[in-house]
């Protein structure tokens, strides 16, 4: 901590100063363009939070009518509220859970495993609107493969992007197919585990189950938390997928938090309350995110913890 | 860095120039660009005929990408030259309502726009008024043009587009006379009502022994039944206003919408709600006809240009296609309905060449690019003497088209709402509570009216 000098005005010497504005000048870049493309947006979206505002013409200031009207007139605000929290509760720790048994699977001796590492990972790096297309050919009721397949063996088909019961599932289980990143991370965290943990368990006539439940676990909560949140995140805003697969349909079953607030800016010409709804969700995002840090003492173990 | 090393003025110098060019860079960015609007652009709008400068280009962006196949050899003629002079047009194809918006909120829009969100423009004082430029043109002159059409270009009595592009008609029921007569019905005697055309909608629609859908009569609410911009069919099909333009006050909870509710509803409810949304689903979003040209559907509520473009996308299909009448309900029968509506050249008020796009909309009236436009793509203009002597039997079903505009008992624009995506988005909603039996027609309805209220006054538009 710097402390004052006699002489200078601000505590620091002259060459401290000029070093500081050096550094400052270096990093201007950076600095520059976090002003201008994230915290000028933040702030601009926060105040029209505040204005009826539709884009084409100035905003006029409102207060907090966008927010209360949201709450209290908006009929839909309540249905994608709960069709979102449906998807994200589902999705994220799936995703998490599935993640983790294929990185496990990953890492053992397993025969191609290079190959199948590959072939995990791939969901990750296909752009979501090829994704879609594929899940959509896929699925479809009357022309999806797989219901092609039950067609031609003159079974029932299933509607699995077009009965509201079904599309939020299909989601999930699509959700579920693209962690190919939380893969990566996890089998990271895995090879990070410390043989000689195994060994000691073996000698002490430890099996697979124990070995899993007892070391591999615990030793990778730190991964599994960081996965979670990333999950939460990711699931609450998502929009490329449902939007390109259902549109929000049917019958408004995957009418998404993100795709209501698209569906607000771009289509209804509402970037006002757009705006507020951006900020609700940030707000639910801090919330959620902060519960599972609180929660996580409990079941984070920490590798410092032992040393 | 060692603090023994040489403190050299190349370093003081160096973050001298480097914070000198960063500035000039961030002035360099912010300064107006060299093309702004010329004075053409002010919010009064045009008070002379256009002059163009010259040599400039003019910037069309358009939602469509039919137009890119021919939208070279448009420009490669003797008229667009003669009034365009040296200036010329680029097209942008596919442009998305959101990027068009994005650019005109940044304060760079295109000069000239179609296939957009007109009454939406319109209404919130972005375009520029073109009343002026029409009164000095001797091109395009209101009695040309069809009046359902050449109204729609007006919001609250100031002119904003010229019906250019593909306007004329919005509504018919185009069937396929194969697929009818496979079915066992007679296709030289269509569906008059609604009750009617269920009954070619149950005769048509076949499922397999497990309960599959194989094909569909009729989906009401595919292409023109289902949208609101192009022309509220079922307020049309039950004879009533949902709209006052005058007051802005809708009238949506009454027993007509109800009714329609019920009665299209019906239709779905038939073939499995289900079933219709994956039918839906895969022709993607924004666009339709798609199962019609597979044959899995067998009649479609379309427009003028059904039949040249199903001719030109599935010609083994088009062979087949006749039109008629939009049902009506049976208290109606013998109502002949039509619409007018369709696409408009609109003009922004911050483009830097507005003005001299407006020769390019004169351009499109004339017979060189209406034929270019009919033999491309079908498309035909509100432009009467260009209609006057166009080929009405150039694909099967076209005449009916063409008769309609004498024969209608009803003949109408859309209406012009400022909050037209709003409502269609919400009717799209609240059918499919209809017909997924979540809810009642009445509901459906009432719920319809007091939602397109709330947005009324939310969206700031209530008095």
């Amino acid at each position: 901590m710097a402390t004052a000098q006699p002489g200078t005005k601000s505590g620091m010497t002259r060459s401290e100063r000029r070093r500081l504005i050096q550094g400052l000048l270096f990093i201007s870049p950076w600095l520059i363009g976090f002003l201008l493309f994230t915290i000028y947006p933040l702030a601009s979206s926060l105040y029209y939070s505040f204005t009826r505002y539709d884009l084409l013409r100035d905003p006029v200031f409102i207060g907090m009518r966008n927010y209360t009207s949201l709450v209290t007139t908006d009929s839909m605000f309540w249905v994608v509220i709960y069709n979102t929290l449906f998807y994200v509760l589902l999705a994220a720790p799936a995703g998490v859970v599935s993640a983790f048994l294929m990185a496990a699977l990953l890492n053992t001796k397993l025969m191609g495993r290079p190959f199948f590492r590959a072939v995990f990972f791939f969901p990750a790096i296909i752009p979501t609107i090829v994704t879609a297309v594929v899940w959509q050919f896929l699925l479809n009721v009357q022309f999806g493969l797989f219901n092609s397949i039950l067609q031609g063996l003159q079974l029932p088909t299933i509607p699995f992007l077009s009965n509201p019961a079904y599309a939020k599932p299909s989601l999930v289980m699509i959700y579920i197919w693209a962690q190919g990143n939380a893969i990566v991370i996890f089998l990271a965290a895995l090879q990070d585990v410390p043989r000689q943990l195994y060994e000691a368990a073996e000698v002490d006539g430890a099996r697979a189950w124990h070995k899993f439940r007892h070391i591999t676990i615990p030793l990778t909560t730190p991964v599994i938390l960081f996965n979670l949140i990333m999950g939460f995140i990711y699931a609450f805003q998502e929009f490329t997928l449902p939007w390109l697969l259902t549109g929000g349909g049917p019958a408004n079953a995957t009418e998404f938090y993100t795709i209501y607030l698209y569906r607000n800016a771009f289509q209804f010409l509402r970037m006002g309350k757009a705006s507020a709804l951006a900020w609700i969700l940030f707000i639910i995002i801090v919330v959620f995110t902060a519960v599972l840090f609180k929660t996580s003492a409990r079941w984070v173990f920490y590798n410092t913890e032992t040393e | 860095m060692s603090d023994s090393k040489p403190n050299h003025l190349t370093r003081r110098d160096f973050l001298r120039q480097t914070s000198m060019l960063s500035g000039m860079l961030l002035l360099a960015a912010c300064a107006p660009g060299a093309t702004q609007a010329p004075s053409s652009g002010s919010e009064a709008g045009p008070t002379t005929a256009p002059a163009a400068p010259e040599g400039v280009t003019v910037q069309f962006w358009t939602g469509w990408g039919e137009l890119v196949p021919f939208f070279d050899e448009l420009k490669d003629t003797d008229e667009f030259r003669e009034l365009m002079g040296a200036n010329d047009v680029v097209m942008k194809p596919t442009v998305k309502t959101e990027a068009l918006l994005t650019a005109i909120a940044a304060g760079t829009p295109p000069d000239i726009t179609s296939e957009a969100p007109y009454q939406d423009l319109m209404a919130r004082e972005v375009l520029l008024p073109i009343d002026d430029w029409v009164n000095a043109s001797s091109i395009i002159k209101r009695d040309d043009f069809i009046q359902g059409n050449w109204d729609r270009g007006y919001y609250q009595n100031v002119q904003y587009g010229v019906p250019a592009w593909e306007c004329f008609v919005r509504f018919g029921l185009d069937y396929n006379a194969r697929m009818i007569e496979a079915a066992g019905l007679d296709p030289d005697n269509p569906p008059v009502t609604w009750d009617d055309a269920l009954e070619w909608h149950k005769a048509l629609t076949q499922f397999d022994d497990a309960g599959n859908l194989l094909q569909i009569g009729l989906d009401p609410y595919d292409a023109e039944g289902g949208g609101i911009g192009d022309g509220f069919l079922a307020a049309r099909s039950w004879g009533f206003d949902w709209f006052d333009e005058e007051t802005g006050e809708f009238n949506l909870d009454n027993p007509k919408m109800a009714d329609a509710f019920e009665v299209m509803g019906e239709f779905y409810r038939i073939a499995g709600p289900d079933n219709m949304a994956g039918m839906r689903s895969v022709e993607g979003q924004d666009t339709w006809g798609g199962s019609y040209n597979a044959e899995v559907q067998a009649m479609i509520i379309e427009g003028y240009w059904h039949p040249g473009e199903t001719m030109s996308q599935k010609p083994e299909v088009g062979k087949y296609n006749r039109a008629t009448w939009v049902p009506v309900p049976e208290d109606r029968r013998g109502a002949k309905i039509q619409g007018t509506g369709g696409h408009y050249v609109i003009f922004f008020k911050d483009a830097a060449n507005a003005q001299a796009g407006f020769p390019f909309a004169e351009y499109l009236t004339t017979n060189t690019a209406c034929n270019l436009l009919f033999d491309n793509v079908g498309w035909l203009p509100a432009y009467k003497p260009y209609l006057d002597q166009a080929d009405a039997n150039k694909y099967p079903g076209l005449d009916f088209y063409f008769q309609s505009v004498k024969e209608a008992t009803e003949i109408e624009p859309p209406k012009n709402c400022p909050i037209t995506s709003f409502v269609h988005d919400t009717y799209a909603q609240l059918r499919e509570e209809v017909y997924r039996d979540k809810m009642t027609g009445a509901a459906a309805a009432a719920e319809f009216q007091k939602r397109c209220e709330q947005e009324w006054k939310d969206a700031g538009f209530a008095a």
